[in-house]
């Protein structure tokens, strides 16, 4: 019967509808409403017919996923049950998406106004509390199109939204997503960077470094020029966890340290977290640093290569099956050799080589249910001008699924392994050829959920375990003639487990809070043989009191304690806050290194009955202001650090195959403090940022159980602790074509301990040092300049290339990375080693497809 | 593609030019540092000498010697050995007597302060089984292999003497003499065409076999002779004494070593300050260095000649001249020009009329002028 009508009514532009009785009414221009909308007269049967709505709602939802059109601007979306009672609030959630790829986008704004605003997290989802009724839904993200949705809010709904990528057009479109986050954010020390901004940064042979560009912003330090190692508000090297898709890296640099580990091709961004740490995050003192990589183009497979003078990289994505699974691939290879090649004589049977691999599959179950699957392998091999090769390499693989269980309760499930190894071998004398090896390996799993209630109340909350296996180093022969007599420093093994709630409470606009709490318990398993030591006598081989066996899982030691995070904003203005924080840490593995690099032969440590975790606590405050339009963003933080029960080597102290290594380390306690000042212009033709630090970190030996003091107990200042630091970036685009950076860093140079006198043994003058880190290599300063050249802007062609071009330490300075003195046929000569003792220029061709 | 080249080209340039290593002179106050310095063992089978010396300024280049210092040498036993104070920084004993297996130490009092080296037992040093040489980029590497089957030792130190004998390039008959006439050499005493030259060993020489099952030093490398050096012109000599270590002497020359031969490069450690086994008593906290070890010393000698190496290509250039014999000319050349007469050239008609000399450079004629010494020595 209606079809019937239809066919017969439409061409004539009549209209009909049906009552409830079969009463047929025809009509030109309005349709007559033959029945109530349901829940009119709010009874009660209708919340179960609401219940049931819900369902159809979800089918439209999935629907429009599965079709992944780009949200029209055209149509009333709707959420929530149809209803004509419009009451209070609804919570409307959903996962923002680009249009093209199906990518997730994070950190992309969705607002109807900006009391009712949020944040997309790491996976595209949002989570929004709006008043029912008619709304318009904005979402801006870098990168796309600005979007608003005329959006009628009937109840709490699914609302998944797919946004057109930006094609940029050659009238100036100015993104402002995010624009006012630096103040309104409750966290507080948190750098977030896209891709984007990492390319832009000048780097070293063109290479896009994510490792570099963190030690460009405020209160990160550089270890020194060839490494990645970073220095986070006075911490060292290893107090950073480095997370790449959840997978813990351990050693993030590649080619002596002059390039990062990760593919600059595959990383979508990154987040540095300072001061407020996540209370999902632990296990290291002074920061986390979260690498992201991208999801696979979900429509079409596409791909990037690059060429440069060192590496070249291949990156292919694209759907596994169409919309709903997807994987993407990156590689990276280098052919150095012909550099080392070029290098003075001393160097010149040197090797080098490294390569990484890079898989992430993700497949969408449904709507609520997302897998993932990732996958880094990388590997490094070379040899330094002798018959020694060294070798080490990370292989990390987890698997994630994230659900979301109602609008307000996700959850997200992670299980993985990492592995961290490396090899010395030297075969050139048969006699005494031999392998070293070394190992970490590490189980993981966890469990996070976020409870959204409403506007004002969020909770975080999981937990989590890992299991730690260290093969602290084997030393066996290498070949049937070698005499090495084989030898293993024993497994050791860890199980760190955790649990947490963090509290996110905003009870007006002007003021929020952020309240964690993790508590951990660690436990130093066996099978091991432990050595006890007299307590207040130095641990030595002479003061052992006890050597006790454990069994296989046994319990040899636990510690256990709950770490603090808390966070406060308080806005003044729309454009000035203020905020503070509070934050403890433990960590229960440890670098012990005597080289100032992360050298590839550093050893790792368990927490075990003779060495306690570090700890650690911060203190800061924040003052953040944005100027003209939120156009230039300012901030201030300030904080101050305790550092206890760290561990510095003891002088002389040998490290590689120690079967006692509590005997070579002295405990420490240390203090940080410093401020960070940050003028960022994050748009605009001109863009970028100016830093200053000033941080200071001192460390002290404590002296306990009567172990040997460095500098007889004073306070010393750690090798990293460079007190003034000043970064200026800058990015100019003339055109969508041409843009032009800028990179110049000034900082003071890093303790040293120089010699002071001279005297005479063996035949030979030799050099007195002075105590520890009382002197200071010379400044370091540098500029670096990059040009980016596109090619042209159509959006339908094959291939889209660019160029980059540019030079590193444009200004030839000779920094020196380290200051050294040696006796050379009886005279005591000092030199400054410098890496780079010219400008280097570069040059990079990338193409996409 | 032209553009490529160039730019590629311009890389080359960067990374040649760029040398990464310039010398550095620090700007330090000058710290007052005058820490003791103790070198020396206590010798089983022979001699004893221990050196007492300050550490000065890092400008100042002289050896500062302790010589106001008595030392005695103390046993576990009880029994004390004085140290007869040589004057010049070294005390001397020409055999202490001491029994192996015994305890020993050194005590020092010198300017007021008193210091005492932990105690030592003394223990026999292995035979060196072998010194032997290979060629290596065209130079020479010397290395010492030894062995100890009891497996007690694990760790040894050497320190070498290097004898090599020089012959001038032209055999010289004639001398100049101060009053400005030239006459025949009186030989053999006159005789500068042969001579030897001695180094001593600047290096910390150590190697350990603790990480072997059996306890043999194969190919510890010693010293390494460049190639076309002077020491194979004619025959060169090692001699090799070598010295049992404990494990803490070892730890000490390997920091000593690290310290002062071998610091600077991305990898390797920071220096460390280095403690020996010596105290001060009267005040702890003030630094000694040195280690003091009571061991036997053994040793060995090899000879390497020119004829075991054929293709070692020592080369002197010198150039030939010919002195009119004229007081004038005589007293241009040899008086001031810088040479020196070695031949003489006699008048085709009279044998006994010099009618000019042959000469050239000192250096040439004269073994002394390349630092050797006339003086055969006794094991040559």
């Amino acid at each position: 019967m209606p079809d019937l009508l239809n066919e017969a009514l439409a061409p004539a532009g009549l209209l009909f509808s049906i009552d409830n009785q079969d009463r047929v009414f025809i009509t030109k221009g309005i349709r007559v409403v033959t029945a109530l909308p349901p829940g009119f007269f709010n009874s009660g049967p209708a919340t179960v017919k609401q219940a049931e709505q819900k369902d159809t709602v979800r089918d439209f939802h999935t629907e429009l996923t599965r079709q992944r059109q780009e949200a029209s601007e055209n149509r009333l979306y709707e959420v929530g049950p149809r209803t004509n009672t419009l009451k209070g609030n609804a919570i409307v959630s959903g996962v923002v998406r680009n249009g093209k790829t199906g990518e997730p986008l994070i950190n992309a704004s969705v607002f109807i106004s900006s009391a009712h605003a949020a944040v997309t997290d790491a996976y595209g989802q949002y989570s929004l509390t709006v008043p029912t009724g008619k709304h318009t839904l904005t979402i801006m993200a870098i990168g796309m199109k600005d979007t608003r949705l005329p959006l009628m809010v009937y109840g709490d709904g699914k609302f998944n939204i797919d946004i057109a990528e930006q094609v940029i057009t050659l009238k100036e479109v100015v993104v402002s997503a995010q624009k006012s986050s630096n103040v309104m954010q409750v966290q507080m020390g948190v750098e977030r960077l896209s891709v984007e901004n990492i390319r832009r940064v000048p780097s070293l042979f063109g290479e896009a470094d994510v490792l570099r560009v963190i030690t460009t912003l405020p209160g990160v330090k550089t270890v020194g020029e060839a490494s990645t190692g970073f220095n986070v508000r006075g911490g060292s090297a290893d107090q950073n966890l480095i997370l790449f898709n959840d997978a813990t890296i351990y050693n993030p640099s590649h080619f002596f340290g002059m390039f990062s580990a990760f593919n600059p091709e595959l990383v979508k961004d990154i987040e540095l977290y300072k001061s407020s740490i996540p209370a999902r995050l632990g296990g290291r003192l002074a920061s986390v640093l979260d690498i992201n990589s991208r999801e696979g183009n979900k429509k079409t497979i596409t791909g990037s290569a690059g060429i440069g003078a060192i590496t070249s990289r291949i990156n292919l994505e694209g759907p596994i099956t169409k919309d709903r699974t997807s994987f993407i691939f990156g590689g990276r290879s280098t052919y150095a050799n012909w550099l080392l090649d070029l290098l003075p004589d001393e160097y010149k049977n040197s090797r080098a080589s490294f390569q990484d691999i890079n898989l992430g599959i993700s497949h969408q179950v449904d709507s609520f249910n997302t897998i993932y699957l990732n996958g880094y392998f990388s590997n490094d091999r070379f040899s330094l001008n002798s018959d020694t090769t060294y070798g080490y390499s990370n292989r990390n693989v987890n698997i994630k699924w994230k659900k979301s269980f109602t609008n307000k309760l996700t959850g997200i499930f992670v299980a993985g392994f990492d592995e961290y190894q490396y090899k010395v071998i030297s075969e050139e004398n048969k006699v005494n050829a031999f392998r070293l090896q070394f190992k970490v390996q590490q189980l993981f799993a966890k469990a996070n959920f976020t409870y959204y209630r409403n506007q004002q109340h969020s909770f975080d909350f999981g937990a989590g375990a890992l299991r730690y296996g260290l093969d602290p180093g084997s030393f066996t022969p290498s070949g049937s003639e070698s005499q090495v007599m084989p030898e293993k420093v024993e497994r050791e093994q860890g199980l760190e487990s955790h649990l947490y709630l963090s509290h996110r409470f905003n009870p007006s606009n002007k003021i929020s809070f952020n309240t964690g709490l993790r508590y951990v318990v660690y436990n130093f398993l066996g099978p091991k043989t432990v050595s006890y030591y007299a307590p207040g006598l130095p641990r030595s081989e002479d003061n052992v009191t006890d050597v006790k066996e454990y069994a296989s899982g046994k319990f040899i030691k636990t510690y256990h304690a709950p770490e603090f995070r808390f966070s406060v904003r308080y806005a003044l203005t729309n454009t000035f806050s203020v905020k503070a924080g509070y934050n403890s840490m433990r960590q229960y593995i440890h670098m012990l290194s005597n080289t100032t690099a992360i050298a590839p032969t550093d050893i790792w440590k368990l927490s075990d009955a003779n060495i306690k975790p570090q700890r650690g606590d911060q203190v800061s405050l924040g003052f953040y202001k944005n100027l003209k339009s939120n156009t230039i963003e300012t901030s201030v933080e300030v904080y101050y650090k305790r550092i206890k029960d760290y561990l510095d080597y003891a002088p002389g102290a040998n490290l590689v195959m120690n079967q006692a290594i509590e005997r070579e380390v002295v405990n420490t306690r240390g203090k940080a403090y410093g401020a960070e000042l940050m003028i960022k212009k994050p748009g605009g033709k001109l863009n970028g940022w100016i830093s200053y630090t000033y941080s200071r970190v001192l460390l002290q030996s404590t002296g306990e159980d009567a172990a040997p003091q460095v500098n007889n107990g004073k306070f010393y200042p750690a090798n990293y602790d460079k007190p003034h630091d000043v970064t200026v970036m800058a990015t100019f685009r003339v055109n969508h074509r041409f843009s032009l950076s800028l990179n110049s860093t000034y900082s003071t140079g890093r303790p040293i301990t120089l010699p002071i006198g001279r005297y005479y043994y063996a035949g030979s003058p030799r050099v007195l040092y002075s105590d520890r880190n009382q002197y200071r290599i010379p400044d370091y300063m540098r500029t670096d300049f990059s040009m980016n050249i596109e090619g042209n802007h159509k959006v339908h062609q094959k291939t889209h290339n660019s160029w980059t071009i540019g030079v590193y330490n444009m200004l030839g300075r000779r920094n020196p990375y380290s200051v050294y003195f040696i006796s050379e046929g009886g005279a005591i000569n000092g030199y400054r080693l410098s890496i780079f003792g010219s400008a280097i220029p570069f040059i990079n061709y990338n193409i996409r497809f | 593609m032209r553009n490529n080249k160039i730019i590629w080209l311009c890389l080359l340039a960067g990374l040649i030019l760029s040398s990464c290593r310039d010398r550095y002179e620090p700007d330090i106050d000058a710290a007052v540092t005058s820490y003791l310095v103790a070198e020396g063992i206590l010798n089983t089978n022979g001699p004893t000498t221990i050196r007492l010396s300050r550490s000065t300024q890092l400008d100042t280049f002289l050896l500062r010697p302790e010589t106001s210092a008595s030392l005695v040498v103390e046993g576990r036993d009880n029994s004390a050995r004085p140290l007869l104070n040589m004057g010049d920084g070294r005390f001397y004993s020409p055999d202490l007597n001491l029994s192996m297996g015994e305890e020993y130490r050194v005590k020092i009092s010198s300017q007021g302060y008193d210091y005492v080296s932990e105690y030592v037992q003394a223990v026999v040093t292995p035979e060196v089984d072998s010194i032997s040489w290979k060629l290596e980029d065209e130079g020479l590497r010397i290395y010492a292999n030894t062995h100890d089957p009891s497996g007690n030792t694990r760790y040894y130190r050497w320190e070498y003497e290097e004898t090599w004998e020089v012959r001038a390039y032209y055999y010289a008959s004639y001398i100049y003499l101060p009053d400005g006439t030239v006459r025949e050499r009186i030989m053999p005493a006159e005789e500068v065409y042969q001579g030897w030259k001695y180094n001593n060993s600047t290096s910390i020489l150590t190697a350990t076999s603790a990480k072997l099952q059996t306890d043999i030093i194969s190919e510890a490398p010693l010293t390494f002779i460049p190639p076309r050096d002077e020491k194979l012109a004619v025959r060169y000599s090692i001699l090799v004494r070598q010295y049992a270590l404990d494990k803490k002497g070892y730890a000490f020359y390997q920091m000593m070593k690290r310290n002062t031969e071998s610091l600077g490069t991305v990898f390797d450690p920071q220096p460390t300050d280095i403690r020996g086994n010596i105290t001060c008593v009267t005040d702890p906290s003030i630094p000694v260095i040195g280690y003091i070890g009571a061991n036997s010393i053994t040793e060995k000698r090899i000879f390497i000649n020119r004829s075991q190496l054929p293709a070692w290509g020592f080369r002197q250039t010198c150039q030939d001249y010919e002195v009119m014999n004229h007081p004038d000319s005589i007293n241009l050349a040899f008086g001031g020009g810088g040479l020196e007469p070695y031949d003489a050239v006699f008048s085709e008609f009279n044998p006994d009329i010099i009618v000019k000399y042959k000469a050239s450079g000192p250096i040439c004629v004269d073994v002394r002028r390349r630092g050797a010494s006339l003086t055969r020595p006794v094991y040559w």
